[in-house]
């Protein structure tokens, strides 16, 4: 695999223009559920798909860029929310990036529950860090429990895709 | 989701309940201790915890005279005091943690300390 092969850098802008427009439509839908910081997390489906096809390092340009155009476009550039994201698309990129080199034993659903429940944890960090208090930690469980839905339902989205793929094989062209 | 899926996923949950149990041990330890600090000019000159039994008067000397501090049970107020205002006087009982009364002219403060609590989240 070369470094700068076009087939990959042609994938992983579309990786990353996708992951934008996922974060950006998320950010539109409305959350059912009266709690702050809980979304689906459907950018992480592109993150998780970039790591497992190119490895951490593509993952995490895939992760910041997106997180980087979402905020633009949504007009929260360098706000809170975007110390947040950045901070939690940093640790769920680690998370799931050392789960799937180091184990053999998780499939895409823990792989991606695991980033979910990281990506929580790391936002929880930049918010105790940019609030200045601890107290914020009270929040901890309810984020945990929260990053298990939604990190199922995105693991099961792209369990469906590689599934897809062994049987047409379309992302081997782009891993070429 | 294979077996070391159903694991991972007891493990999440066992952790955010055991994070959660300890969090509620924490907070309960931390609301016993609510306290109430009288401050004259910039000094902490008394912390009482509450609650106290029965009722109690103390007498702090201020910049403008001397005013008196009423606690009963839980909660404090300013009985008395010689300033012009009298909005310490008038504002009564304060009881929960960062409640506070002050009396600018004479520079008394008393405040209710207690468990932290998160007061909003924005998003």
């Amino acid at each position: 695999m070369k470094r700068f092969g076009t087939h990959r850098v042609v994938f992983l802008a579309l990786l990353i223009a996708m992951g934008t427009a996922l974060h950006v439509v998320e950010a539109l839908l409305p959350i059912p559920l009266p709690i702050p910081g809980v979304k689906l997390g459907l950018a992480n489906i592109v993150t998780l798909l970039a790591i497992y096809l190119y490895g951490f390092r593509d993952g995490l340009t895939v992760a910041l860029m997106r997180v980087l155009l979402g905020s633009l476009i949504g007009g929260v550039f360098l706000a809170p929310g975007f110390l947040l994201g950045i901070c939690g698309a940093f640790f769920s990129t680690l998370v799931m990036a050392a789960l799937l080199r180091y184990t053999r034993c998780f499939t895409v659903i823990g792989i991606s529950m695991a980033g979910a429940v990281g990506h929580n944890l790391g936002q929880l960090l930049a918010a105790s860090l940019l609030l200045q208090s601890s107290a914020i930690i009270f929040y901890l469980p309810v984020l945990i429990l929260a990053g298990i839905p939604s990190g199922i339902f995105t693991g099961y989205l792209l369990k469906t895709l590689i599934e897809h793929n062994h049987k047409t094989g379309i992302l081997n062209y782009y891993n070429s | 989701m294979n077996r070391a899926d159903k694991f991972l996923l007891a493990g999440i949950l066992l952790v955010s309940l055991l994070s959660l149990m300890g969090m509620y041990g924490l907070f309960s330890s931390a609301v016993n201790t609510t306290q109430a600090i009288v401050v004259v000019r910039g000094a902490i000159i008394r912390r009482i915890t509450l609650p106290v039994a029965g009722k109690s008067t103390f007498v702090v000397q201020g910049r403008v005279g001397a005013a008196t501090v009423e606690i009963e049970g839980d909660r404090v107020r300013m009985r008395e005091a010689h300033c012009s205002g009298q909005v310490c006087v008038n504002q009564g009982w304060v009881s929960h943690p960062g409640q506070t009364i002050v009396c600018i002219p004479g520079e008394i403060l008393v405040r209710i300390e207690g468990a932290a609590a998160v007061d909003a989240i924005t998003r």
